[in-house]
């Protein structure tokens, strides 16, 4: 089991406690009660069924996403484009359902193509890197744009809803949607095949050959040449697994959390998944609790506000200032070495 | 050290020659440290103010600027450049510091980037003399340069010396030593074993002193190479039983190959089955480039065949499939995944892997290649960055030929090793030789290739020259590196 856990340190968590500091700080700067604050928090977060269903609902996207950050951070590809991703494949599962009449056989279909659809977005960066050296982490930023807009485009134009005056897609019916398991709450199966997935990529990374390969280019590519690696080969892969996680997360997004795709669409999610890889070490395993982390302080957040009166915004500062933690610790272990 | 007196300072790698020019010349603030300056202590906080107190240091690797012209870069070098200046002002420095060095600089106009390493050493040297250095030191000047190059920089060093000026040199080359110094010091694992005017020592002294801090390889074996008679030495391959199969029996078959970096034009090579040669050359001659091209490292154009079959250039997955493997130039950029596991530095390009990996599998191999190529680590869990240089070199020697390959290309296998750790790495060569592994070797060091026992070809600009007997003089090797004999 040991394996499991290489590149895991307790020392992140450790960080956690200097930036609950600070965010203890905010709250009391915010005139609010820390105490009040917390509690609030974690009640409509964790302690109830429906609240857990919440935080749940977030996993799912959060997780992905934070998988996709994984699998790219690993393979050595700076891909900050999973916002984008996120969105093509939320595009993907909302079109695939009116698109096909074919009902409930649509879910699965919806999803493949979800996962493609994130997979596609990922070839314009992954062959600009690869043929013309343009760095990923500005052509995969600055197509997130172009996916924005993408959204903005569909849900106005072809995916609109003719029942309804605003700018939505045609709502997905029921038996093409996944639907919750425990009657009133929105507990659905989407983030436990997010957890799934996540134990599977732990699995291919540390267990497998090409799973071995990919960490390998991804430490040095030029070693990867001499050890008779396609260095190439395999950041394409990358680019492509990297994309369709994301996009299979803004599928589920759809097809569970949502039902529809609107403008704007789950803004900032893939961005989340990105500190949620950071916060984890990138390793899956760690993912899945930063990312859990993330979705139950976005889903207390509101609570917070209400009762507390904290801004929700705190809410966002708060994975900031422990992402900054973790790279600050990083980066001063390395300089150690 | 003593004024108008060249004083060589020697030791293994990692026995802290560096560290203690730098700590000299103000680049490194020592723990605990008496520096005494004509008999007065000094604290240095800065290169500058070490600078200022007449204590340089020329680094192994020049800090010229690539875009700028040689008078630019020697303005730079100098503290008392003024704030503006003409370029007539700039070239009449060049003359000046041409003077003070008495030996020749390129051109005032021609650009860094386009000088040959020699050039670019002398450079280096002459902006170091401008700052009107007392007290002259010069990390391994010698490791780039071809032997007439050594030749007559040690001659302008001595003159140097002879006007006053303390010199200082970091070399691993015995010969250089009592060729030219006047004084040595050996360091031995941070401390000073010995400190000797060079006429009271000998060689094999000396040696045995060096040899105490060693990373690895037996005594003998070490002493075998300092006097050049390595015990086995590279043998004929031996025939095929059938003569009739000429064509198949060639393990490597480059023909026409040019790099993409123009470096070599166009060039051919053969390499039977057990059969070694050494590439010899100074860099930037072509020579890393043309093997790294074989093994798909750089793009290139021309055909490359592996055992008959034939490799697609650029591609290094095509080379090892076709049974090539590789040590790179530069193990720790090029070579190792510094931060995996040895274990992992070994299973990834293991081709007899299936898909999934087991532990247990992956641990016993890597305790059999520890224990076959003697890698000294606290694990096989340990990261390939936490090793010392031979030991990383070890690991890429132990993956490249477990299994054996056909065709091993290695480019520099022992440069930057220490005398013992060296010697193993051609024992290791030599094993696979005897085994059927066809091996190419790159090196710049003449008595390497000598030491290696296999035939030599030199590089020049990019072309090969004639066969060479690995028994011939490096004086006369020396001729072909620098393009006086073909």
């Amino acid at each position: 089991m040991k394996r499991l856990f290489t590149g895991w340190s307790w020392i992140p968590w450790l960080t956690y406690g200097a930036a609950a500091g600070l965010s203890v700080a905010l709250v009391l700067i915010a005139g609010g009660s820390p105490a009040a604050s917390a509690r609030a928090l974690i009640e409509s977060s964790v302690l109830s069924a429906p609240a857990l269903g919440e935080s749940l609902s977030r996993l799912t996207g959060i997780l992905f996403s934070a998988l996709a950050a994984v699998l790219a951070f690993r393979g050595g590809v700076l891909n900050i484009g999973i916002e984008g991703q996120f969105l093509m494949g939320g595009i993907a599962a909302a079109a695939i359902g009116p698109m096909t009449g074919l009902g409930a056989a649509s879910m699965p279909l919806a999803l493949l193509a979800s996962a493609l659809a994130g997979a596609l977005a990922c070839l314009p960066a992954a062959w600009l890197s690869e043929s013309r050296g343009v760095p990923p982490v500005l052509s995969t930023i600055l197509l997130n744009l172009v996916f924005a807009a993408a959204v903005t485009w569909a849900v106005r134009g072809p995916l609109r809803d003719p029942a309804g005056d605003y700018p939505q897609s045609r709502p997905i019916p029921d038996e093409q949607a996944i639907s919750t398991m425990v009657p009133g709450t929105r507990i659905t199966p989407a983030p436990f095949l997010a957890l799934a997935a996540a134990a599977g990529l732990a699995v291919f990374l540390w267990k497998t050959s090409p799973g071995l390969k990919l960490r390998a280019a991804g430490d040095s590519p030029l070693a990867a040449k001499s050890a008779g690696l396609s260095d190439v080969k395999i950041r394409t892969w990358v680019f492509l697994g990297s994309g369709g996680l994301a996009g299979l997360g803004g599928g589920l997004e759809v097809l569970s959390v949502t039902r529809r795709l609107y403008d704007p669409f789950a803004t900032g999610t893939g961005y989340s998944g990105i500190a949620a890889a950071l916060l984890g070490a990138t390793d899956p395993l760690g993912a899945i609790l930063s990312s859990f982390f993330l979705a139950a302080l976005g889903a207390g957040s509101r609570a917070m506000e209400r009762e507390a009166g904290v801004p929700a915004a705190i809410a966002t500062i708060i994975p900031a200032l422990a992402v900054l933690a973790v790279l600050t610790h990083r980066a001063w272990r390395e300089r150690g070495q | 050290m003593a004024p108008g007196r060249i004083h060589a300072l020697l030791g293994e790698n990692g026995a802290g020659k560096s560290t203690l020019v730098a700590i000299a010349s103000g680049q490194l603030r020592p723990d605990t440290a008496d520096i005494l300056r004509d008999g007065r202590a000094v604290t240095w906080t800065s290169p500058r103010q070490a600078r200022a107190e007449g204590v340089t240091l020329v680094p192994q690797h020049d800090l010229l600027v690539d875009n700028a012209t040689v008078a630019e870069n020697l303005a730079l070098l100098d503290p008392m450049a003024p704030f503006f200046e003409s370029k007539r002002k700039r070239r009449d420095r060049v003359a000046r510091a041409e003077s003070l060095f008495g030996l020749p600089l390129p051109p005032p106009e021609d650009l860094a980037s386009s000088l040959p390493v020699g050039s670019r050493q002398r450079v280096e040297i002459a902006g170091a003399l401008l700052t009107g250095p007392s007290v002259l030191i010069l990390d391994e000047p010698t490791a780039v340069l071809s032997p007439p190059e050594v030749q007559t920089l040690l001659q302008a060093l001595r003159t140097l010396s002879e006007s006053g000026t303390a010199v200082l040199v970091i070399t691993h080359r015995l010969a250089e030593v009592f060729e030219a110094a006047d004084d040595l010091t050996v360091l031995c694992r941070g401390e000073t074993v010995l400190t000797r005017r060079v006429e009271e020592v000998t060689p094999p002294e000396v040696a045995a002193l060096i040899l105490a801090g060693s990373e690895g390889g037996s005594r003998d074996e070490v002493m075998a190479g300092l006097s050049e008679t390595d015990s086995r030495k590279i043998e004929p391959p031996r025939r095929a039983a059938t003569s009739g199969q000429l064509e198949e029996d060639l393990v490597l078959e480059v023909r026409a190959l040019a790099t993409l970096d123009s470096k070599v034009p166009s060039a051919s090579l053969e390499l039977k089955p057990g059969e070694a040669l050494t590439l010899l050359a100074i860099d930037g001659n072509g020579a890393d480039s043309f093997a790294a091209a074989i093994a798909g490292l750089r793009p290139a154009t021309g055909s490359v065949r592996v055992a008959g079959a034939p490799v697609a250039l650029g591609d290094p997955g095509s080379y090892h499939d076709a049974g090539g493997a590789v040590i790179p130039a530069d193990r720790r950029l090029e070579g190792l995944f510094p931060n995996l596991t040895l274990t992992e530095n070994f299973a990834v390009s293991d081709r007899r892997r299936g898909f999934w990996l087991t532990r247990k599998s992956l641990e016993e191999d890597a305790r059999a290649r520890m224990s076959r190529f003697s890698i000294r680590a606290s694990g096989p869990e340990a990261r390939t960055r936490e090793l010392s240089g031979g030991n990383q070199q070890k690991v890429l020697l132990a993956r490249a030929l477990t299994p054996l390959p056909k065709l091993l290309i290695a480019i520099h296998p022992s440069r930057g090793l220490d005398l013992g750790s060296s010697a193993s790495v051609r024992g290791f060569l030599r094993d696979a030789l005897e085994e059927g592994t066809a091996v190419l070797i790159v090196t710049s060091d003449p008595d390497e290739a000598r030491l290696l026992g296999a035939p030599i070809r030199v590089m020049y600009r990019g072309r090969l020259s004639r066969v060479l007997d690995p028994e011939t003089p490096v004086a006369e090797l020396g001729r072909y590196m620098a393009g006086l004999a073909e």
